[in-house]
């Protein structure tokens, strides 16, 4: 691009005149021609690639760009990849099920002792005692999750941006309708969603509240003697009956609604792996969030506007 | 004078028979040999440690008991000679008391479970404290414990429990429970009533019956039975609501530390709410409540105890529950019904339909 060259790449190219004269001279012209354009051609290539990695985010990105050529040679009808869920969005993500698994099953026998598997799940920590004590270290580990996001709500502009995406708006209400009469043959028209679909806002929310009142009442019960300080009994009590029945609510809706979203939906089963990696395919993105997909083509298309005439 | 004496012969011979075959005539000559010295009332021996053997027994000892017919040496088998050169041992009631015996005692093998128990063992170990069977059951006044005379029956029970643990039967003889059975309420449970009759285990014990995870179990055989509670107005409810606890849930885990009935009611001193000696009443509720959870106040006693969030008198944990209870089923009804309809659009998608 840059026509004028720059001093360093006049020494190089210097050198490996040098040393192919020194190999090649006992060899034909034309010949000697041939070997020089290649070996200068390799070697600018090389240098090159080098430059490119010189810093471990270059290399990262350079890892990440190979491992997409290769995905887009095997699965070329998947087209470009979009980062759909950034690194922190996805750490917020597994440090909240990785609680939430340890939650589940050291509470759900404290509601059901009667339960066949309570017995197991309760002696897999060696006894009721540790059982509590993994339920207070799951109960940090949700604490310090809904901390981290509120952080990241206010302070990242990816957060800032996504949370305001996340408002409900009249429009999810209309796509609901929407897409229940495309599910029952009224409408052939799927809904076209935005970056978040009404199904993905309703599961955001949930959290929103689960976590709100989870942890509000959990932290209750946790310090009853500092709570029973202030607050009669019965105080305790309808924290206890909230910890107990918004815990149900959210483990059925869990098991139920999320892991049909993501798992046994015959678009997704067994699973996606889009909470490790976090990229979505262009060709998912047009199916699930073509508002979306359209607003990054529209805004890509004006920065090559913008850049031509630049040039 | 020969016919006379052979008449006297047959009369003696008959009189034998009608005494039963395992009571002949020298096991009669027998106790009248014992009494010789035994039934004088002033027969007794100073023991080394000072206190006063009583050897008094007459014929008349065993009247009333369930060995009225069996004869000194029957149990006192040791006895042949008179002066005794050694000290008659002991009686061993297992001699006949054992599952298949022939002499007719009760088939029972009651005496296996007693050698596990706290007493037998500690008898095991040599201490000499330790109740043998004789020591509860009587010694030559042994009764049914049907019978409401005996040592062991429901009445006299504690009494005879007391003779070695005084300050529990004080407690005891004062609690509910004691009182109640004072006033001839038969359903009132004496000490056998929770800990068990032989096999009874000290209560770090885990066969205990009152070892601390068994106690909720221990209390509910009466406290959980409608039929005895309502005779005297007491809910039973409060198994269940304690079961549901997060104490009922731990304790039923094998938690040792949450409590459970007796922590809070007491232990022998049980007494109801209303009296101010009460370890649940609202006034000794917050010291009773600080064993555990220390810096106690007032709060604790505000508001029922034994919460049952099904019932409307809860008030507003009733009113919670009811607000979780519909708001998860409305919730879980939508989400099913769209997960339903997602399948049916692909179904029929599938199929080629529009």
């Amino acid at each position: 691009m840059n026509e004028k060259k720059d001093p360093k790449q006049e020494a190089l190219e210097g050198e490996i005149e040098a040393a192919i004269a020194g190999e090649t001279a006992d060899l034909d012209p034309s010949e000697a021609e041939k070997i020089r354009e290649k070996v200068r051609a390799r070697v600018l290539e090389e240098v090159e690639r080098e430059k490119r990695i010189r810093t471990a985010a270059e290399r990262r990105e350079e890892a990440r760009r190979r491992r997409e050529e290769k995905r887009r040679e095997k699965h070329h009808e998947e087209g470009e990849m979009f980062e759909r869920f950034n690194r922190n969005f996805r750490f917020q993500h597994i440090v909240m099920f990785t609680s939430v698994i340890l939650l589940v099953i050291t509470g759900m026998p404290i509601k059901f002792p009667n339960f066949v598997l309570s017995r197991y799940l309760v002696a897999l920590w060696g006894g009721f005692n540790n059982s509590t004590i993994v339920h207070r270290f799951g109960a940090g580990m949700l604490i310090y999750f809904m901390v981290h996001h509120l952080f990241y709500t206010v302070l990242s502009r990816r957060g800032r941006r996504d949370f305001v995406l996340l408002i409900p708006t009249p429009k999810d209400a209309r796509d609901a309708v929407q897409n229940v009469r495309h599910f029952m043959g009224k409408n052939a028209e799927k809904p076209r969603f935005g970056r978040f679909s009404y199904i993905e806002k309703f599961d955001y929310w949930a959290v929103y509240w689960g976590c709100v009142i989870m942890i509000g009442s959990g932290l209750f019960l946790w310090f009853e003697g500092i709570v029973l300080k202030y607050f009669p009994k019965y105080v305790l009590d309808v924290a206890h009956e909230m910890h107990s029945d918004e815990a149900m609510l959210a483990t059925l809706a869990i098991v139920i609604w999320h892991f049909y979203n993501v798992h046994f939906n015959p678009d997704r089963f067994p699973g996606t792996l889009m909470w490790w990696h976090g990229q979505i395919s262009e060709h998912e993105m047009k199916e699930e969030h073509p508002l979306e997909y359209e607003e990054i083509m529209a805004k890509r298309s004006k920065q090559e506007s913008a850049e031509v005439p630049n040039r | 004078m020969r016919g006379k004496c052979f008449a006297a012969w047959i009369f003696l011979a008959l009189g034998a028979c009608a005494q039963g075959l395992f009571s002949p005539a020298e096991a009669r000559i027998s106790l009248e040999k014992c009494t010789l010295c035994h039934g004088k009332p002033e027969f007794r021996k100073i023991l080394v440690d000072g206190q006063i053997r009583d050897l008094f027994a007459t014929g008349d000892s065993l009247k009333g008991s369930v060995h009225e017919k069996k004869t000194c040496v029957d149990c006192h088998f040791d006895v042949s000679e008179i002066p005794h050169r050694q000290r008659p041992k002991r009686v061993v009631c297992t001699h006949c008391h054992y599952k298949g015996n022939a002499e007719g005692a009760p088939q029972s093998d009651a005496y296996l479970e007693y050698f596990g128990s706290v007493h037998g063992t500690a008898i095991a170990k040599g201490n000499t404290k330790a109740p043998l069977c004789q020591d509860c059951h009587g010694d030559h006044t042994i009764r049914k414990a049907k019978d409401l005379a005996s040592a062991v029956s429901h009445v006299n029970v504690a009494e005879t429990c007391g003779r070695c643990h005084i300050e529990i039967y004080a407690q005891y003889k004062t609690s509910i429970h004691g009182v109640a059975l004072s006033k001839g309420i038969m359903d009132a449970p004496s000490c056998t009533g929770c800990h068990g009759e032989h096999k009874i285990y000290g209560h770090l014990n885990p066969k205990s019956s009152v070892y601390a995870t068994h106690v909720a179990e221990q209390c509910s055989t009466c406290h959980a039975s409608v039929t005895i509670m309502s005779k005297f107005g007491i809910e039973t409810e409060q198994v269940a609501t304690y079961k549901n606890s997060f104490h009922g849930v731990a304790s039923g885990f094998g938690s040792r530390t949450v409590a459970n009935c007796a922590s809070c009611h007491g232990i022998h001193d049980i007494r109801p709410p209303e009296d101010p000696l009460s370890m649940v009443n609202a006034k000794n509720v917050p010291a009773t409540c600080g064993k555990c959870h220390p810096g106690a106040n007032p709060n604790f006693a505000v508001g029922k105890m034994h919460v049952d969030s099904h019932k409307k008198e809860s008030g507003i944990i009733y009113y919670t529950a009811q607000f979780f209870k519909y708001l998860t089923i409305g919730t879980m009804l939508a989400l099913i019904a769209h997960i339903f309809l997602d399948m049916y659009g692909r179904t029929r998608r599938l199929r080629g339909e529009k």
